[in-house]
């Protein structure tokens, strides 16, 4: 899969999480950038995206994550 | 040595002027040298037995640090992994054993007993080296941050070995990141005029909640509670109402004198209360009071947890908070109530993870007077009345002795005069600390002045200051040690 499609897919996932009107992730976007972005919804967003592109994260590299750059790096190396 | 004593005024003095004397500033190694031995000194003079402990395990962590990233280099990540764990389980280790041995094979002596096994535990006299619950929460943080790759291991062990010992938050926190506290350990420090003012602003401020308000409510409280089961249950509420506030300037105002220390040696050091008594629901709470250790544990621990129950919606969630927070209260010490207050605050979740508003941060926004709105100002009322119940659980000697306590409050003598010995002064201070937690929210400190108004002209300022000085000579009692001491 392409990197601007998983961002695409992306976008439509957070859309639908976080109950935004429009959303448009880049590689810095990080929780700080979306107010409902929160811990809670941290980890509902995780399993909408592990459900969504059937993959499994390791605990280890959620928590190594400091943006969505780093996640889709992880998630390209599963896809 | 109190941060708030002539003795500590004077370690001070020395450790200001040899760390900013012209030589000094072009090493940032001797700077950090000299803040390490002066480290070592403080932490000898309240416990020198321990100097080696402390030494010791800050040696074992570096070593540890480096091999844990050379294993991540040559890209061996269960090595990496299992050396994380040894690093937490040591941590950890040390914790156990000195604060929780006793208590731990104590209550296993009793359960065995109460099964009908003969069982018994000679307490070890096993002494609570200070600042434990601190430093080792500072070492894990070191290695699990390294596994996560978001720091380097230290190559400079002084440098290391300074984080660790900082003597301002040494013995009672806050508890500072290694991302956040080790790179100002890279630079040298010239005396920052501003932020030193700042710093001294800090400490006039905490001594103030500490020895005019904590202090003197100390004296209340704790004559109150020896005689409990004689009070009426009108003064046994007041007292459940003073005990958060004697929490609150007590360790808000240690936490502000250690900040201020560390910004007069220009350092930042994290927050660890952000005006918890506007919260509005108990994680609002959380959020804001003992911000370091809070959120120590929830990034070390409910996060993962968090993750690992992924699947599980909102039970995951209520299970990951509930270890969460009874860890917190058990944190504070060997006891089951510590235990049940952290189960009491878990339960305080419970509609919050049901509605799902618990990781929300709604911002306090006050109505067109200025004020808290209505309907915020009732929930910042009833917060404090559930949070103030649950530290009656925390001050108890046992679950029962707390029960017995609710129990005074319960009966018709509540309806009656209370009757405290509480000084009229100490209740105007209250007071003035209530209104500024409302008016000075976005402030760090209430001493963080507003430039304009009355406060631009030094005369009023420094006359401020000698007030609040005034106040200080005239309120220092006892020097109490303050409650987290013990922790």
């Amino acid at each position: 899969m392409e990197r601007q499609e998983i961002f695409e897919k992306l976008n439509e996932i957070f859309i639908d999480v976080l109950d935004l009107d429009e959303c448009n992730l880049t590689d810095e976007t990080s929780a700080n950038d979306i107010e409902e972005w929160d811990s809670l919804s941290h980890i509902q967003l995780i399993v909408a995206i592990e459900k969504a592109f059937k993959i499994k994260f390791s605990s280890l590299e959620i928590m190594k994550w400091n943006n969505v750059g780093e996640m889709v790096d992880s998630m390209l190396q599963k896809l | 040595m109190v941060v708030n004593s002539v003795r500590f005024l004077l370690f001070f003095i020395v450790v200001f002027t040899v760390y900013y004397l012209p030589v000094s500033k072009k090493y940032p190694r001797f700077q950090n040298l000299w803040l390490l031995l002066s480290s070592y000194f403080f932490y000898g003079v309240a416990d020198w037995l321990m100097v080696p402990l402390l030494i010791g395990a800050t040696i074992v962590f570096y070593g540890l640090g480096a091999w844990l990233k050379s294993e991540m280099r040559k890209r061996h990540q269960k090595n990496a992994s299992r050396l994380t764990t040894l690093g937490v389980c040591l941590g950890i280790g040390l914790l156990l054993y000195f604060k929780y041995l006793n208590f731990f094979a104590e209550s296993f002596a009793e359960l065995l007993s109460a099964i009908g096994l003969k069982a018994t535990w000679t307490t070890l006299s096993i002494v609570l080296p200070i600042g434990v619950s601190f430093f080792t929460f500072k070492l894990i943080s070191y290695i699990i941050e390294i596994h996560r790759e978001h720091i380097e291991p230290c190559k400079d062990f002084i440098e290391f070995a300074t984080y660790i010992a900082f003597f301002p938050t040494l013995l009672s926190g806050p508890i500072d990141r290694p991302n956040t506290f080790i790179p100002q350990l890279r630079r040298s420090h010239s005396l920052d005029y501003v932020q030193a003012v700042d710093g001294c602003r800090q400490i006039l401020w905490g001594m103030f909640t500490k020895i005019c308000i904590a202090d003197h409510l100390a004296l209340v409280t704790d004559s109150i509670w020896a005689d409990y089961s004689s009070q009426s249950g009108s003064t046994l509420l007041i007292w459940t109402l003073l005990y958060t506030m004697q929490i609150y300037t007590d360790f808000d105002g240690y936490s502000n004198m250690a900040i201020g220390v560390g910004k007069i040696l220009g350092f930042n050091i994290t927050r660890n209360f952000n005006h918890p008594l506007l919260a509005r629901n108990i994680a609002e709470f959380w959020r804001n009071w003992h911000i370091s250790l809070t959120s120590w544990i929830t990034d070390y621990v409910f996060m993962p947890l968090n993750i690992a129950f992924r699947n599980l919606a909102n039970w995951g969630v209520m299970l990951a908070v509930v270890i969460n927070i009874v860890l917190i209260g058990l944190w504070h010490g060997a006891n089951w109530t510590f235990g049940l207050f952290g189960l009491y605050h878990a339960m305080l979740y419970v509609p919050l993870v049901l509605s799902g508003s618990f990781g929300k941060n709604k911002k306090l926004r006050p109505n067109d007077h200025g004020l808290p709105k209505w309907t915020d100002f009732w929930k910042m009322l009833l917060n404090y009345f559930l949070v103030s119940l649950g530290f009656i659980i925390f001050h108890a000697d046992s679950i029962a002795d707390a029960f017995r306590f609710f129990g005074g409050i319960l009966s018709t003598s509540l309806f009656s005069m209370p009757s405290l010995p509480l000084k009229k002064a100490t209740l105007l201070f209250i007071l003035i600390v209530l209104i500024l937690e409302w008016t000075t929210r976005k402030k760090e400190h209430p001493l963080q002045l507003p430039t304009d108004g009355i406060f631009r002209y030094m005369a009023a300022r420094y006359l401020l200051y000698a007030g609040i000085g005034l106040m200080l000579f005239l309120f220092a009692g006892e020097v109490e040690t303050f409650i987290y001491f013990q922790f």
